[in-house]
C-alpha cells in the first residue's frame, strides 16, 4: 500500500505539466492547525495571493519573520488606519505567544513555493543605480543581512515591495517609536524621490533571483 | 378609439380564451411580469454509476446542490471542504458552537434551548426565490414566516427627533400624510403632460386623500394609522400629535428603512427554516450519499485535458484526486493563492472580483423586553453603526430571545467592527442599542459576532465583479475553464443570497449536461 502511494506520488510529480505545481508537490510542508491560518491568505505554501494583498513569504528568513510578527503583535506595524492589509494581519500575530511566533517563523522558513511572477514595469537599469544605496544594508544580491536587521528582498512579490516602499515613504510604516529597524528604513527610503524611482528599484530587485539565502 | 390594441385589452382577450394561466404565461412572454426564475427542472442525463468522477470544492449551498443533483444522475461525487464545518456561509449558531474567525475562536454561550439560535449568514428567503423554495421542499425543510418589517419597531436617528426613537408606524404615517397634503395642494390637472379628464382628476384627488389619510379639506391632521396616543378600545381614541415635518426630513429613515420593504427581496412576507437556517444544510446532509471530506484545504487545481487533478491536505497528508469534472465554490479571492493552470483571462476575471465583508452580532437577552413594547419580530432601523436590530419572530412570550444586534454591510461599516476584539464589538454594539431601548445593554447576557471578512477559509462574502468589467468577466466565469466550473453565489447575479448559490449551481449543471450529451452523441457517432 505504501509502495503504491509512493508510485502514485511519483506519478503526480511526473505528470504535472506546470512547473508551479511540480514545485509545490515536491516539497509540501503541511502546516499544523495553528498555522493553516497563514495559508488562508498567503496561499498554498505561503506563495502569496495578490488578490488579498497577502505577499509570498516563503523564502523569508526565520529571524525576519519573527521580527515582523513581533512588530505586528506589538502594534508597531498594522495599526495605521490606511494600512488595510496590515490591519488584517495584525490580529493574526497578536494571538501568537512568543514561542508560537518562533514556530511560525520556522514554518515559513521551511516552506518553498514557485518564484514570484514579475507584474510591474520599470527601468531595471535605472533601478540598479538606485539600488546601490540599498545594497549597503540589503546586500548586493538583495539577500538581506541579519546583523543589520535588513530582510532579503529577492523573492518577494514586486507589488508588495512597491506597496511597502510607498508605506515607508508616506509614514504608514516605520514611524512607530519602538520600531527601530522600520525607522531606519523610513529614513533610507528618502533616496527614492518618486513613484518612478520606487518602481525602477523594485524592477531591478526582481532580476536578482529568488530565495538565494 | 385607439386603433392599436392596448396591452391590457390584449391580455383580457387572452384571459377570456386561455384562462389565468395563459395570462400569466403571456404576460411573462411580453415582459410584463418580472422573471423570478423558474423552479429547477433539471433533466440531467444519467451517466451510469461509476463512470464519471466529480470533485466538488466547498460544502456550502452551491457545492451541496451540485452533489445532490449529480449523484442522482449517476456521477461519483466527492465533496472537499476546507473547514471542519459543513455549510459554508449558511451558519446557525447555538449553544457551544465555535465561530471560526481568523485569530479569535469565539464560542457561542447561548443557553441550550431550541429557540435560542442566531443565523449568522443568510437568514431570510422570499417566495420568489424559486430555487431556494424548491430545495427546501425537496429536502423536507420546514419553513415559517418571519416578520422582516414591523411598524411597531423603531426608527432612531442621531440627527432627528433629538436622537430619540420613533415608532416606524408614527414616522411612516406622518411622512405619507404630509407628503400627500403637499401633493393634494399642488394637484393642478393642467400641469400634467397628458391632460387628465375631469373624472380622473377627481379620482386622483381621492387617491391622494386615502394615501395620506387626509381630512375632508385635504389637510393632514394626524391619523389613527400612527397608533393612538391613548384609548381607542375601552375609551375614545386620542390621536398622537403629528411629528415635526422638518425632523421627518432630517431623519435618514426615508432613505433606508422606510422603503427597504419595497425592495423585491425584502418585501413581506419572508420565510426562514423553523429552528435555524442550517436546516437546509442538514437537509442536504441527510439526502447526500457522497462523501464530504472536511478539514481538507485545496492545494492545487489542474486541468489535465481529459479531467481535473485536485490536490488537498487532509490529516497531515497531501492527497490527490483525479476526476472528470470539478465544481469549485472556493471564494474567488483565494484562487490566486492556489497553484493552478487556468488561462489568463479566467484568472483575470477572478481577480476582478472584490470581496464584501458583512458583519453581524447576535445577543442573547435575559428577557424579551421588546415584547413589552408590543414588538414581535421585525426590524428597528438606526443611523448608528449597528444599522439594525432584529427581533426574533419565533419563541414569542418565552423568557429569553436572541436578537440581531448589528448588521453592517460592506467595508465602510464593517471594518471598524472587524478591528475590535470580539468582546469590544459586543460592548460597542450594546451601547448603541441603549439609545433605542432603555437598559438594552443590561439585558445582554452574552453574544457572538460574525465578521465575514475574517472568517477562516472565507475572508469575505457577497463577492462582486467590478462594474466596468462586469459583463465580460461574468460571461467568462459562467463558462467552465476546461473541465473546471466556478460556482457559488459569487458566480450569480444575486451575490450574498442563497438563491444566487442555487442559481450558480444549476447554471453550471446545465452547462455540464450540455457537454456530456454532446460528448456521448459524438462518441456514439464515432
Amino acid at each position: 500500500m505504501k509502495r503504491n502511494s509512493a508510485i502514485l506520488f511519483a506519478a503526480i510529480v511526473l505528470t504535472c505539466t506546470s512547473l508551479a505545481a511540480a514545485a509545490a508537490d515536491e516539497k509540501p510542508v503541511i502546516p499544523d492547525d495553528r498555522f493553516v491560518y497563514c495559508t488562508v491568505c498567503h496561499g498554498v505554501q505561503v506563495g502569496g495571493n495578490a488578490n488579498l494583498g497577502a505577499p509570498r513569504i516563503s523564502g523569508l528568513s526565520a529571524w525576519y519573520v519573527e521580527q515582523q510578527l513581533t512588530a505586528f503583535s506589538r502594534g508597531w506595524r498594522g495599526t495605521h488606519e490606511d494600512d488595510r492589509g496590515g490591519q488584517e494581519m495584525r490580529p493574526m500575530a497578536a494571538i501568537l505567544t512568543p514561542a508560537e511566533i518562533e514556530r511560525a517563523a520556522r514554518y515559513v522558513d521551511a516552506v518553498e513555493s514557485p518564484p514570484a511572477e514579475v507584474t510591474l514595469d520599470g527601468d531595471a537599469r535605472h533601478g540598479e543605480i538606485l539600488y546601490g544605496s540599498c545594497a549597503a544594508c540589503h546586500g548586493v544580491r538583495a539577500e538581506g543581512n541579519a546583523a543589520l536587521g535588513s530582510p532579503p528582498l529577492a523573492g518577494l512579490n514586486d507589488w508588495y515591495l512597491l506597496t511597502q516602499l510607498e508605506h515607508f515613504k508616506s509614514g504608514i510604516r516605520g514611524t512607530s517609536p519602538d520600531d527601530t529597524f522600520g525607522q531606519q528604513m523610513q529614513a533610507a527610503v528618502t533616496v527614492l524621490n518618486d513613484e518612478q524611482a520606487m518602481q525602477d528599484v523594485v524592477r531591478y530587485i526582481t532580476t536578482l533571483g529568488n530565495d538565494e539565502r | 378609439m385607439n386603433r392599436h390594441l392596448s396591452r391590457r385589452h390584449f391580455l383580457n382577450l387572452v384571459g377570456a380564451v386561455g384562462g389565468s394561466t395563459a395570462i400569466y404565461q403571456t404576460s411573462r412572454a411580453m415582459g410584463l411580469l418580472p422573471e423570478t426564475g423558474p423552479a429547477p427542472n433539471l433533466d440531467l442525463k444519467h451517466v451510469g454509476r461509476g463512470t464519471k468522477k466529480v470533485a466538488i470544492l466547498g460544502a456550502g449551498i452551491s457545492g451541496m446542490t451540485v452533489a445532490y443533483e449529480l449523484e442522482r444522475a449517476g456521477y461519483d461525487c466527492t465533496v472537499i471542504e476546507a473547514s471542519k464545518r459543513i455549510g459554508g456561509r449558511n451558519i446557525t449558531l447555538r449553544h457551544g458552537d465555535v465561530i471560526d474567525e481568523m485569530g479569535y475562536d469565539q464560542v457561542c454561550n447561548f443557553d441550550d434551548e431550541p429557540h435560542l439560535f442566531f443565523n449568522g449568514g443568510p437568514a431570510r428567503i422570499p417566495g420568489h426565490h424559486r430555487r431556494a423554495m424548491h430545495y427546501c421542499k425537496a429536502l423536507g425543510v420546514e419553513l415559517e414566516i418571519m416578520a422582516n418589517d414591523n411598524r411597531l419597531a423603531y426608527t432612531q436617528d442621531s440627527d432627528a427627533f433629538d436622537g430619540k426613537p420613533v415608532r416606524i408606524r408614527h414616522y411612516t404615517t406622518d411622512a405619507r400624510g404630509f407628503m400627500s397634503e403637499l401633493l393634494y395642494k399642488a394637484l393642478d390637472r393642467s400641469q400634467f403632460e397628458m391632460p387628465l379628464s375631469e373624472e380622473d382628476h377627481e379620482r386622483l384627488r381621492q387617491f391622494v386623500k386615502v394615501y395620506g389619510d387626509l381630512n375632508d379639506d385635504g389637510l393632514y391632521k394626524g391619523s389613527p394609522r400612527a397608533g393612538f396616543k391613548t384609548g381607542g378600545y375601552g375609551k375614545p381614541g386620542v390621536l398622537k400629535e403629528t411629528l415635526d415635518f422638518s425632523e421627518i426630513l432630517k431623519s435618514s429613515f426615508w432613505r433606508r428603512g422606510m422603503h427597504f420593504n419595497q425592495t423585491e427581496d425584502w418585501a413581506a412576507p419572508l420565510m426562514t427554516p423553523v429552528g435555524g437556517m442550517d436546516n437546509i444544510v442538514r437537509g442536504f446532509v441527510r439526502h447526500l450519499k457522497s462523501p464530504i471530506v472536511t478539514d481538507a484545504q485545496v492545494q492545487g487545481i489542474h486541468n489535465t485535458g481529459g479531467g481535473v487533478d485536485v490536490v488537498y491536505n487532509h490529516r497531515g497528508k497531501r492527497r490527490k484526486i483525479s476526476v472528470d469534472y470539478c465544481f469549485n465554490s472556493i471564494p474567488s479571492h483565494f484562487i490566486a493563492g492556489i497553484p493552478n493552470n487556468f488561462s489568463n483571462d479566467y484568472l483575470q476575471a477572478l481577480a476582478d472580483m472584490r470581496r464584501g465583508n458583512f458583519f453581524k452580532i447576535g445577543f442573547q437577552m435575559r428577557e424579551r423586553f421588546w415584547e413589552r413594547e408590543g414588538i414581535y419580530g421585525g426590524i428597528t432601523h438606526t443611523n448608528q453603526e449597528i444599522n439594525e436590530i432584529w427581533y426574533p419572530s419565533h419563541g414569542i412570550n418565552k423568557q429569553k430571545g436572541v436578537v440581531l444586534g448589528t448588521y453592517a454591510f460592506g467595508p465602510d461599516q464593517s471594518n471598524k467592527f472587524e478591528r475590535m476584539l470580539p468582546d469590544e464589538r459586543l460592548r460597542y454594539a450594546a451601547a448603541q442599542g441603549d439609545k433605542i431601548h432603555k437598559g438594552y445593554s443590561d439585558y445582554v447576557e452574552n453574544g457572538v459576532s460574525v465578521p465575514w471578512g475574517r472568517m477562516k477559509f472565507l475572508m469575505g462574502c457577497g463577492n462582486r465583479v467590478l462594474d466596468e468589467n462586469h459583463d465580460r468577466d461574468f460571461r467568462r466565469l459562467q463558462l467552465p475553464e476546461g473541465r473546471h466550473f466556478m460556482i457559488g453565489d459569487q458566480i450569480s447575479y444575486h451575490s450574498s443570497w442563497q438563491e444566487g448559490a442555487f442559481a450558480s449551481a444549476l447554471n453550471a449543471l446545465e452547462e455540464l449536461d450540455r457537454r456530456v450529451r454532446a460528448e456521448s452523441s459524438a462518441s456514439s457517432r464515432g
